[in-house]
C-alpha cells in the first residue's frame, strides 16, 4: 500500500441538483487513518459530498481522489470504499453472517477466507452469536452493528458512515461513539463521518468539518472549533452562545443597550462599528444583586444585573436564564453553571450576571449570525417557569 | 369489553364460504352424478366415477396438453416481458412519470375483454391492416398468415393478461427501494449482481403473485383462444363451457372442472418444485450458518 491509501482529497468539487448547489467549490483534504466529521445543519452538504466520495453522485465540477487515484467516472462497486448507511440498509432476505460475507462474495474469496473473515468481523463488533438472526429480528443498535461488520469486513482504504447513530437512543449512541472511536483506532481506517449532531462531531472527530451552503466554514480539531470559531455559525452551531448585537467604539467597548463589553481575548481585533459578539453560556456566572460590590452594576463593563426568568436543572449542569431590560425590549442571557458550583438564587430575583473578558468572541459582521436553525439558536427550549411580567 | 378478535375476519369467511367453497363443492358433487336423458343436465341419486372415465378421453388429453402449453407459455411470455417493464417502471422512470405509466398500463381494461381481443382479430387479419402495411413496406410478399395460430393465441394472451404480471411485480420492485440497491453497490456488486442477489430475491413475493395472477385465469380462459386461434385454439375451458351450455350435461361438464382445478394445483405445484431445485444449489452455495463459523479462533485484538 502507497503513503496514499485512505486518503480522500476534494478539490473544487461541486455538485447542483436542478438550480439549486448542494456543493459549491468544495475543498477538503482527509489524511490516511484519520476520523473526520462532516457536521452542519440539514441541506448544508455534508450528505451530498458523503455520497461523492462514495460515487452514488457525480460532481458536476472539481476532482475527487480517493487513495491518490482519481475517481472519476469510477461507479460505486468499484471504488475502494463502503458506506454505512443511514437506517442501516441490511438485506432482509439475507441473515447476519450472509450480510457480511456478501462484500467477499462479490471479490470471488475464496469460502474458507470468507467463513474467517465473516467471523473475525463479527467478533469485532462482537454479534458473532447473532449470525443466524435475520435483520428483521434484531434491534437497531444490533443492526448498526452488523452494518459496520459488513462494511469493514472489506477492509475499505476508507468508511464512510452516514448519520449512523441517527436512529439510536440516547444511551446507545454514546456508547457507540465510544466504540466507533475505539474501533476506528484499533483497525486504522480513514473514517468520514456525516452528522448533524455537534456532540457526535466533537467526540469522535479528530479533525471538524462544519459546513453550510454546500461550503466548509471551518475545519479544525475539536477543541479549535469550539476556542476559535471561525465565523458566528461555528460559534453559534458547536456549543451554544449568547448572541448580542452592538457597536464597538473606539477605545474597543462594545455597547449592547445598557451591556458593556470589553474583550480581552488574546488575538481578537475589535473594528469601530456594528459588531456581533459572542458569549458562552458555560462563562457566564451569576450571582445575588446582594453582592454586587459599589459602584458595579449597569454601565460596568462585562457585568449586567437582570432578573432570572428561570432556572432548568439539566443533571451535571444548572442553567439560568437573566432577561436584562434594555429600555424597549428584553434581552436573554443563558447562563451555565456546574451543579454543584450553582449560585443561591431563585427565579424573579434581580440577579448580576458577568463573564470572563477573556472568553468574549467579536465577529465584525453584525448579520453574520446566528444564521442558524431556530432549535439550535441562544433562545433557551426551556420556557420560564411563569408568564412574563 | 373488547369484542372478540375473528368478528373483523367474519365478512371474508362468509363471502369465501358463500363464493368459493360452496360452488367448488356443487361443482365437485355435480361431477359424480350423471345427465338423466336428454332434456335434464344432472341427476345425482346414483354417484359414480364414470363421468371422469368420460371426460378422460383422447380429444380431452389433446385440449387438455394444449391449454397446459398456451397457460405455461402465455406466463412465462408475461413473466419474461414484465420483469424488465416493471423494473424499468420502478427503477429507471422518475416518480413524476410512473403514474402516468401505471396509467398506460390500466387503461385497455377499461375495455371489454371481448371487444379488446376481436380488435386483434381485425389487426392480425390476412386482409387487415397489418398485414396490408407489410406487404406495401416490402416486408412480406404474401398476406399475414398468423390469425388462427397458437403464435396468435400466444400474442393475444400476452396482451391480455400482462398488466396483471407487471403491476404485482412493480409494486415488489418500487418496495425493495433505492437504498438497498446503492448497499448492494456500495459493497462491490455490479448492476447484474445487485439484480439477482438482492432486487430479485426481495421482489419474489411480487414474482410470485404475478404467476399465480395470471397463469390460473389463463388456464380457465377460452375467449382468446377461440377468437385468435380458432380450430387450434381449443382450450379446456372451451369444453367445460360447451358441456354446460350446448351439451347441457352438467355432470360431465363439472368432472372437466375439477379435473382442470387439479391440473392447475398440481401445475403449481410442480412448477414450484422446479422453481426450488433450480435455485437450491445457488442458495446453498451462498448460505452461510453460525454453524460454519463455529471453531473459528476468536482474535483477540
Amino acid at each position: 500500500m502507497s503513503a496514499q491509501a485512505g486518503a480522500v482529497e476534494l478539490t473544487g468539487v461541486t455538485k447542483r441538483f436542478g438550480d439549486a448547489v448542494a456543493v459549491d467549490r468544495l475543498d477538503l483534504r482527509i489524511e490516511p487513518g484519520e476520523f473526520i466529521a462532516l457536521l452542519g445543519p440539514s441541506g448544508c452538504g455534508k450528505t451530498t459530498t458523503l455520497r461523492m466520495i462514495a460515487g452514488f453522485e457525480q460532481p458536476d465540477e472539481g476532482e475527487i481522489r480517493i487513495s491518490g487515484e482519481s475517481v472519476a467516472g469510477v461507479p460505486p462497486h468499484k471504488r475502494h470504499v463502503n458506506t454505512v448507511f443511514q437506517n442501516y440498509a441490511l438485506f432482509p432476505h439475507m441473515n447476519v453472517a450472509e450480510n457480511v460475507a456478501y462484500g467477499l462474495q462479490q471479490t470471488r474469496t475464496p469460502k474458507a477466507e470468507i467463513r474467517e473473515r465473516v467471523a473475525e468481523a463479527l467478533d469485532m463488533v462482537q454479534m458473532r452469536a447473532f449470525a443466524d438472526r435475520k435483520p428483521s429480528q434484531m434491534s437497531g443498535g444490533q443492526q448498526q452493528r452488523v452494518a459496520l461488520a459488513r462494511a469493514l469486513v472489506n477492509r475499505p482504504s476508507v468508511l464512510l458512515l452516514d448519520e449512523p447513530l441517527g436512529a439510536l437512543d440516547r444511551q446507545l449512541r454514546e456508547e457507540m461513539q465510544i466504540e466507533l472511536k475505539l474501533l476506528q483506532s484499533r483497525v486504522g481506517t480513514t473514517f468520514v463521518f456525516v452528522t448533524h449532531d455537534q456532540h457526535e462531531a466533537l467526540s469522535m472527530g479528530d479533525r471538524i468539518a462544519i459546513m453550510r451552503g454546500g461550503k466548509i466554514e471551518q475545519l479544525d480539531t475539536a477543541a479549535a472549533v469550539y476556542a476559535q470559531p471561525a465565523s458566528a455559525f461555528v460559534a453559534g452551531f458547536v456549543g451554544q452562545q449568547n448572541f448580542l448585537a452592538g457597536t464597538a467604539r473606539t477605545d474597543g467597548v462594545i455597547e449592547s443597550g445598557p451591556i458593556r463589553l470589553r474583550s480581552e481575548r488574546a488575538g481578537q481585533h475589535v473594528a469601530p462599528g456594528p459588531v456581533r459578539a459572542a458569549i458562552r453560556p458555560e462563562y457566564v456566572s451569576l450571582a445575588p444583586v446582594a453582592d454586587l460590590t459599589a459602584g458595579a452594576g449597569h454601565g460596568t463593563e462585562n457585568t449586567v444585573v437582570g432578573r432570572l426568568a428561570s432556572i432548568a436543572h439539566l443533571g451535571e449542569t444548572m442553567q439560568y436564564v437573566v432577561e436584562v431590560d434594555t429600555g424597549h425590549e428584553t434581552t436573554s442571557l443563558l447562563s451555565r453553571i456546574p451543579t454543584p458550583a450553582a449560585p443561591n438564587v431563585h427565579v424573579d430575583d434581580e440577579v448580576v450576571a458577568s463573564w470572563t473578558p477573556g472568553c468574549i468572541l467579536v465577529f465584525s459582521d453584525p448579520n453574520a449570525g446566528p444564521a442558524i436553525p431556530p432549535d439550535l439558536t441562544t433562545v433557551p427550549s426551556t420556557t420560564p417557569a411563569h408568564p412574563p411580567r | 369489553m373488547r369484542a372478540p378478535r375473528f368478528l373483523l375476519a367474519i365478512p371474508a369467511w362468509a363471502w369465501l364460504a358463500a363464493f368459493f367453497v360452496l360452488p367448488v363443492a356443487t361443482v365437485v358433487y355435480f361431477s359424480f352424478g350423471y345427465k338423466p336423458g336428454i332434456f335434464g343436465t344432472h341427476a345425482t341419486d346414483v354417484l359414480s366415477l364414470d363421468r371422469y372415465r368420460e371426460a378422460l378421453s383422447p380429444t380431452f388429453f389433446t385440449t387438455f396438453t394444449n391449454t397446459l402449453r398456451v397457460g405455461v407459455l402465455g406466463t412465462l411470455l408475461c413473466l419474461v416481458i414484465g420483469i424488465p417493464m416493471a423494473y424499468w417502471m420502478a427503477v429507471k422512470v422518475s416518480p413524476g412519470k410512473r403514474a402516468f405509466l401505471l396509467a398506460l398500463v390500466i387503461v385497455p381494461f377499461w375495455t371489454n375483454f371481448l371487444v379488446r381481443t376481436i380488435g386483434w382479430q381485425v389487426i392480425l387479419a390476412p386482409e387487415g391492416w397489418l398485414s396490408g402495411m407489410l406487404q406495401a413496406l416490402g416486408l412480406r410478399e404474401n398476406p399475414l398468415a398468423i390469425l388462427y395460430t397458437r403464435s396468435a393465441v400466444l400474442l393475444g394472451v400476452v396482451y391480455n393478461y400482462l398488466p396483471l404480471m407487471i403491476l404485482p411485480l412493480f409494486v415488489a420492485f418500487d418496495r425493495v427501494g433505492p437504498a438497498m440497491r446503492e448497499a448492494s453497490k456500495d459493497l462491490g456488486a455490479n448492476r447484474w449482481r445487485t439484480f439477482t442477489r438482492v432486487t430479485l430475491p426481495m421482489a419474489r413475493p411480487g414474482i410470485i403473485a404475478g404467476i399465480l395472477l395470471v397463469f390460473i385465469p389463463l388456464m380457465g380462459d377460452y375467449i382468446t383462444a377461440t377468437v385468435l386461434g380458432g380450430a387450434r385454439g381449443n382450450m379446456v375451458g372451451q369444453l367445460v363451457a360447451s358441456q354446460f351450455q350446448a351439451a347441457q350435461n352438467w355432470a360431465l361438464g363439472s368432472a372437466m372442472a375439477v379435473l382442470l382445478i387439479i391440473v392447475i394445483a398440481v401445475t403449481v405445484l410442480v412448477g414450484a418444485a422446479i422453481a426450488y431445485v433450480v435455485t437450491w444449489p445457488l442458495s446453498r452455495a451462498r448460505r452461510l450458518r453460525l454453524a460454519d463459523l463455529e471453531g473459528l479462533p476468536e482474535k483477540v485484538r
